[in-house]
């Protein structure tokens, strides 16, 4: 049952570095994680920052379930980028970086906006980024980020734009 | 009318009034990563709120640094602030009264 697809424009090229990410991403956070790394950290905050004994059962208690969302959304987008590696070792150049449609189904939004996110998120712990205005246009991962936040941010536009 | 034949012993354990449900708040905090629409999205669609509403709240977050976008039972407040984890929000629980 699909009540709906959403549709996004994105380069094969697109598909596949999002594909890489994701897998970095999966490996960040899976079983053989750092719970002290600070994006896995910024993936699950304290609700209780004032009360360490609060904070701390807490988050013992959750940080397997939450990051077993996270990983089962970014399966869901992986899956759905499957495809494009197979498509690549043919592809001619010119098509790789041209953006084509790509529908994403309504049930499956929620995973995308989410791993975009979250990608975000872990990049920017990366980078120090401590405030709106941060900024460096010599360093190439800034450029991921703002990619990451245009294709998002798009993405929003879209699914609003068609009601979901 | 009536009147009771005798005066129950009252326990003071019993005494409803001494007990008062005590509210808590789900507070999203401002961050400089999450986008303005997205924010506006998770509170639309997780809590249902309206468009206005929900950019409301954005609003306050960005300007003021956090919003309380719940108040209700601590057990239910824990639920949202891991629903808002989950979208990669920034969510702390408190009593109301703090």
């Amino acid at each position: 049952m699909s009540a709906g697809i959403v549709q996004v424009r994105l380069a094969p090229a697109e598909e596949l570095q999002l594909r890489h990410l994701i897998e970095d991403f999966r490996e960040l956070i899976g079983a053989e994680r750092d719970s002290a790394d600070p994006a896995v950290a910024r993936l699950t905050p304290s609700p209780y920052p004032g009360d360490s004994d609060a904070a701390h059962e807490f988050r013992a208690a959750t940080e397997d379930d939450l990051l077993g969302r996270r990983d089962a959304d970014a399966a869901t987008v992986v899956a759905a980028l499957a495809s494009t590696e197979q498509e690549l070792v043919t592809m001619a150049e010119e098509k790789l970086f041209a953006e084509r449609e790509r529908g994403i189904p309504v049930e499956d939004l929620d995973a995308w906006l989410r791993t975009l996110t979250a990608l975000r998120l872990v990049i920017a712990t990366r980078l120090g980024i401590d405030s709106e205005e941060h900024h460096d246009p010599d360093d190439a991962r800034f450029g991921v980020y703002d990619w990451l936040g245009y294709r998002l941010e798009l993405l929003i536009e879209v699914a609003e734009e068609q009601g979901f | 009318m009536s009147t009771p034949v005798s005066t129950p012993d009252l326990d003071e354990q019993l005494d409803l009034g001494a007990a008062p449900i005590e509210p808590w708040q789900t507070v999203v905090w401002n961050d400089p990563v999450n986008l303005m629409s997205y924010v506006v999205r998770v509170f639309r669609t997780y809590f249902g709120y309206s468009h206005e509403k929900a950019t409301q709240l954005m609003l306050a977050v960005h300007h003021d640094g956090h919003a309380i976008v719940a108040t209700g039972p601590r057990e239910v407040m824990e639920v949202h602030a891991q629903a808002m984890h989950d979208f990669g929000l920034w969510a702390t629980v408190r009593r109301a009264s703090q």
